[in-house]
């Protein structure tokens, strides 16, 4: 075998099949049964498929979709650009789209001198994000720097960077929303934005796109595309340790004892989780052990899905909208500074879609599926997250529910995935910081152990589905075997 | 007759600006509101026989080379080192070295230093020390002291302040750490001195006049307009009111540059600090010299600050005890005692309304209460109180917001890296105005003005200033 894969999530996926295109043998080991890790569609009620976590992709990148030929291989979209809707309470829903001008017509209705600042913003944004594509698209070719606009950028804090340029707390939350990573106040925090605006999914920047049958769809056609390319595919094979020598990978053990030779070992792990291995470990010493603790995110996200008999009612909004329910940007501090003290935020800040809008056989005929993001929330939260299950989505229903009268009524299912069910199931993901989002990509890709790469959404700036690490991650691997 | 510099405030800055100018032989003149100079460095009786000084105990440092060349000791100005717990000082040290550093580089004219940027580029705002602080949370840098120490100097850093210790950034506040201890007779006496520098050197003190305008045509200032109709004809006019104050009060904002009013009106301000000053008709264990933190750990001044944003009284607010009567005796008659509580997280704007009188209150409630937890008995002894809440700061100083700081700490607001990168402090993108408001109160008195004075100086020097 020359070459392994930890890991059968997007970025798994799309490491493999880069590495068996130029050639090399190589076996993907997943540890559950199925493939795509946190993008998949799941069953969660007779009768009704949702995303199971990701619902929306941004930032999937087209390099993948073209050179892995993802059409061919199956991939539609139901969706291409949902139009974003901030949701009010006083019903004054903001449709933010593709048209400048329709949506300063929009934010006109909550303030003249925002509609008038919109057109600039989107400029202003765009060029910040286009002017940092080759930085976080690849690796920049040498003798490219940082703009000094966005050195700048990382000493300013996005409520501060967004009270300079709007007035009313609807344009600025739902911009916000797209930042929600970082506590607003965080120096730097402006640049989570610009990292997705800096995103082209389906060709649009800063658009969200659903695959129709959900995201599952994207990983079938990637499964496809690894066997085509001849990638061994194992599920149910949880690898238990990374093989070291002579600080050198060499392979890996998997729970069942059963060992795999290899030079090269690609892993879709966060750091925490390699630091929680018996390889990582002894990498990078004992001593790193309290910087692990610490590295672990006090803040988290929870995920909500919601079978409905009938179709909910925005208040006349398009219902294909990627849905922002978040008052003002206050919401986010405060949801952040609650969060990192392990509270329940008083305000939740949701992200809703309902894939069923644009792609009705995920129901049955006539009815509904929700999906909710609830960010920022505590990783840890006092007192436990089994017994706040039920409370979390509850007022989750409740606060979508005052801006789509009549929902709670409707809802006969709903699956509550908390942030300890997340970090259960796919393992604890690394901290959003503005360092990791500056840093390059060897800095998040490479090991202290030669051979061992990071490929998943750890090494990316901000963990998405987009297949970025994965490429680039196999172009590092097949780098190193050349030299 | 026309001056080289006029100065608006008489404060430590002002006066010290007004004595380094002076002595460079420029014609100047300070012109101060009130009828006494001093500023936040005033001494006054607010009970028969009690004195304190009501906005600060202490001040940050005085640079060596400015406390000298203004022959301070001669005049009275005598400091006594706060004193420091053994565990902490060893921080302080540190802590100390890059405050001083920017005091250094900002005298120096801090822009004018090579432009070696953080990803070594021109046209970036140049680093200045601290500027790993920036990234950093108070609880990242104090995360390898043992907690009590931690604890106490994360609320030392924000005594009278407000930050989520959490958030990156807040590392920013241990700039402010640095003391040069007790003014022997209050820092009135500070003030007194710096007049008598003044005045020897040849400055024209005019107190009582309240200015109103600074004069300005095509992008260049030409002197300040008066209350009383008069004007001053100056080549520099130096501002030591923060960066709001001075262009919200002295200019009309139509007759400004858009940019400059874009800039100023987005700057923020964080006034958060209160003071509550205690008559005691005993004497207290002279043991407790030192500043004592009340009932503030790292998560308690977490939650001020969530408090603090909503506008609302935290139930329990960092509140900062020293007895100043302990380290200066005559601060209170025989046998008495001067206690000063300073409160932390207090919002200038409350969000149902006005500084009424019950809310000055909950003020002098949780000062008491505070003292009554760290000195058991000596609330029994306090026979009057007097409450500085943020809008009588604002009111006496001129502070925006009753922002002693002159502004929020936070990266993009401070040093290199103001509101106007590409004229970086004192200057300003008026020709002829400079800034010498408290911007940099956090790391050193007097060297606003000083970086002010020198940058007037060489202008003139230069034959920019006309
Ligand atoms: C609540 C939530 C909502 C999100 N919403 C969105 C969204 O709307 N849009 C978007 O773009 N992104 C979203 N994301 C982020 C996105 O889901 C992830 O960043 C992305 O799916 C990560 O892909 P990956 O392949 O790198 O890792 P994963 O999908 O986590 O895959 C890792 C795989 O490795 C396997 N594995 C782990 N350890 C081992 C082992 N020892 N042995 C064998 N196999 C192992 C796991 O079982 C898993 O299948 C969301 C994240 C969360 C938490």
């Amino acid at each position: 075998m020359s070459a392994i894969v930890v890991g059968g999530g997007v970025n798994g996926l799309v490491a493999a099949t880069y590495l068996a295109r130029a050639g090399r043998k190589v076996v993907l080991l997943e540890a559950k049964d199925a493939l795509g890790g946190a993008c998949a569609t799941t069953t969660f009620a007779t009768g009704f498929k949702g995303p199971t976590i990701a619902h929306a992709l941004t930032a999937l990148d087209p390099r993948v979709v073209a050179e892995l030929k993802l059409a061919r291989r199956g991939l539609k979209f139901a969706v291409r650009d949902m139009p974003t809707v901030a949701l009010r309470a006083d019903g004054k829903h903001l449709v933010i789209g593709r048209d400048v001008r329709a949506t300063a017509r929009g934010i006109a209705a909550h303030s003249r001198a925002d509609a008038e600042a919109w057109p600039r913003f989107r400029r202003e944004l765009f060029d910040l994000a286009r002017a940092m594509r080759p930085f976080w698209w690849d690796e920049p070719k040498r003798g490219w720097n940082l703009p000094p606009t966005i050195a700048t950028l990382r000493r300013q804090n996005l409520a501060a960077w967004l009270d300079s340029r709007f007035e009313s707390d609807a344009v600025k939350a739902a911009v916000a929303c797209d930042a929600s990573g970082l506590s607003p106040l965080v120096p730097g925090s402006p640049l989570l934005l610009v990292w997705r605006g800096c995103q082209e999914m389906c060709g649009l920047q800063s658009a969200a796109a659903i695959p129709l049958g959900g995201p599952g769809a994207l990983v079938d056609a990637l499964t496809a595309a690894a066997k085509v390319a001849s990638v061994e595919l194992r599920t149910g094979a949880h690898v238990a340790d990374i093989l070291v020598k002579d600080g050198a990978a060499t392979g890996v053990v998997l729970e069942s004892g059963e060992e795999i030779v290899a030079k090269r070992v690609l892993a879709s792990l966060s750091h925490s989780q390699l630091l929680a291995t018996k390889a990582g470990r002894s990498a990078l010493g004992i001593g790193e052990s309290t910087a692990l603790e610490r590295s672990v995110p006090a803040v988290a996200s929870a995920k909500v899905l919601l079978a409905l008999n009938a179709a909910p009612n925005f208040g006349g909004s398009p219902s294909r909208g990627r849905f922002l329910l978040a008052d003002k940007i206050e919401t986010f501090v405060t949801a952040h500074a609650a969060s990192r003290a392990g509270c329940m935020p008083e305000e939740l800040a949701l992200e809703v879609v309902v894939p069923t809008a644009a792609d009705p056989a995920l129901a049955p005929m006539g009815q509904h599926v929700v999906s909710i993001r609830i960010a920022p929330l505590p990783r840890h939260l006092a007192g436990g997250w089994d017994a706040a299950k039920a409370p979390l989505a509850a007022k989750a229903i409740a606060a979508l529910e005052r801006c789509a009268p009549g929902l709670a009524r409707h809802v006969t299912a709903a699956q509550v995935l908390t942030p300890d069910d997340i970090a259960k199931r796919y393992g604890e993901e690394d901290e959003v910081t503005v360092e990791r989002v500056m840093s390059d990509w060897p800095s998040r890709i490479l090991t202290p152990i030669k051979g061992l790469f990071l490929c998943g959404a750890a090494s990316e700036p901000v963990g998405a589905v987009s297949g970025r690490a994965g490429r680039i991650a196999a172009a590092h691997a097949l780098r190193e075997a050349a030299k | 007759m026309r001056y080289d510099a006029a100065i608006i405030g008489a404060g430590a800055e002002g006066l010290a600006a007004a004595a380094l100018l002076a002595g460079a032989g420029a014609r100047t003149i300070v012109v101060e509101r009130s009828e006494r100079a001093g500023g936040r460095a005033t001494t006054r009786e607010f009970h028969p026989g009690f004195r304190a000084s009501p906005f600060a105990d202490e001040l940050p440092p005085i640079p060596a080379d400015i406390y000298w060349a203004l022959d301070l000791a001669r005049r009275g100005a005598i400091f006594r080192p706060a004193p420091v717990s053994p565990a902490a000082r060893r921080f302080l040290r540190d802590v100390e070295r890059r405050a001083a550093d920017i005091r250094a580089r900002a005298v120096a004219g801090i822009d004018s230093a090579p432009d070696h940027s953080f990803f070594s580029r021109p046209a970036v705002p140049a680093p200045w020390p601290g500027e790993d602080w920036m990234a950093l949370s108070l609880a990242d840098v104090l995360a390898r002291e043992p907690p009590d120490i931690a604890a106490h100097l994360a609320a030392a850093a924000l005594s009278g302040s407000v930050a989520d210790p959490y958030l990156a950034g807040s590392a920013l506040h241990l700039l402010t750490l640095p003391r040069s201890g007790f003014v022997t007779g209050g820092l009135a006496s500070l003030a007194n001195a710096l007049v008598g520098a003044a005045h020897e050197a040849g400055a024209d003190i005019s107190l009582g006049h309240d200015v109103t305008d600074i004069r300005h045509a095509k992008g260049r200032v030409s002197g300040i307009g008066l209350a009383d109709g008069s004007e001053i004809e100056a080549r520099a006019v130096i501002s030591t009111l923060d960066l709001k104050r001075t262009f919200l009060s002295f200019f009309q904002w139509n007759a400004l540059p858009k940019e400059i009013v874009h800039a100023v009106g987005t700057f923020r301000m964080a006034g958060a600090a209160a003071r509550v000053l205690f008559a005691l008709d005993t004497m207290l264990p002279d043991a407790a010299r030192d500043r004592i933190h009340v009932s503030s750990d790292l998560e308690q001044l977490a939650a001020a600050n969530t408090v603090w944003r909503t506008g609302m009284i935290a139930p329990r607010l960092p509140v900062t005890l020293r007895i100043v009567s302990a380290a200066d005796a005559g601060l209170a008659p025989l046998g008495q005692s001067v206690v000063t509580a300073t409160l932390g997280a207090v919002p200038f704007r409350l969000f149902d309304g006005a500084w009424t009188r019950e809310k000055r209150e909950v003020l002098r409630m949780q000062a008491l209460a505070a003292l009554e937890t760290a000195m058991p008995g000596a609330g029994a002894h306090v026979i009057a109180a007097e409450v500085i809440a943020p809008p009588d700061i604002e009111e006496a100083l001129g502070a925006t917001d009753g922002d002693l700081m002159g502004g929020a700490l936070a990266a993009d607001q401070m040093l290199s890296a103001g509101p106007w990168p590409d004229v970086p402090f004192p200057r300003c993108p008026l020709k002829g105005l400079y800034l010498a408001g408290s911007w940099l109160a956090m790391s050193g008195t007097c060297v606003a003005g000083a970086a002010a004075a020198r940058t007037v100086a060489a202008d003139i020097a230069s034959g920019t200033l006309k």
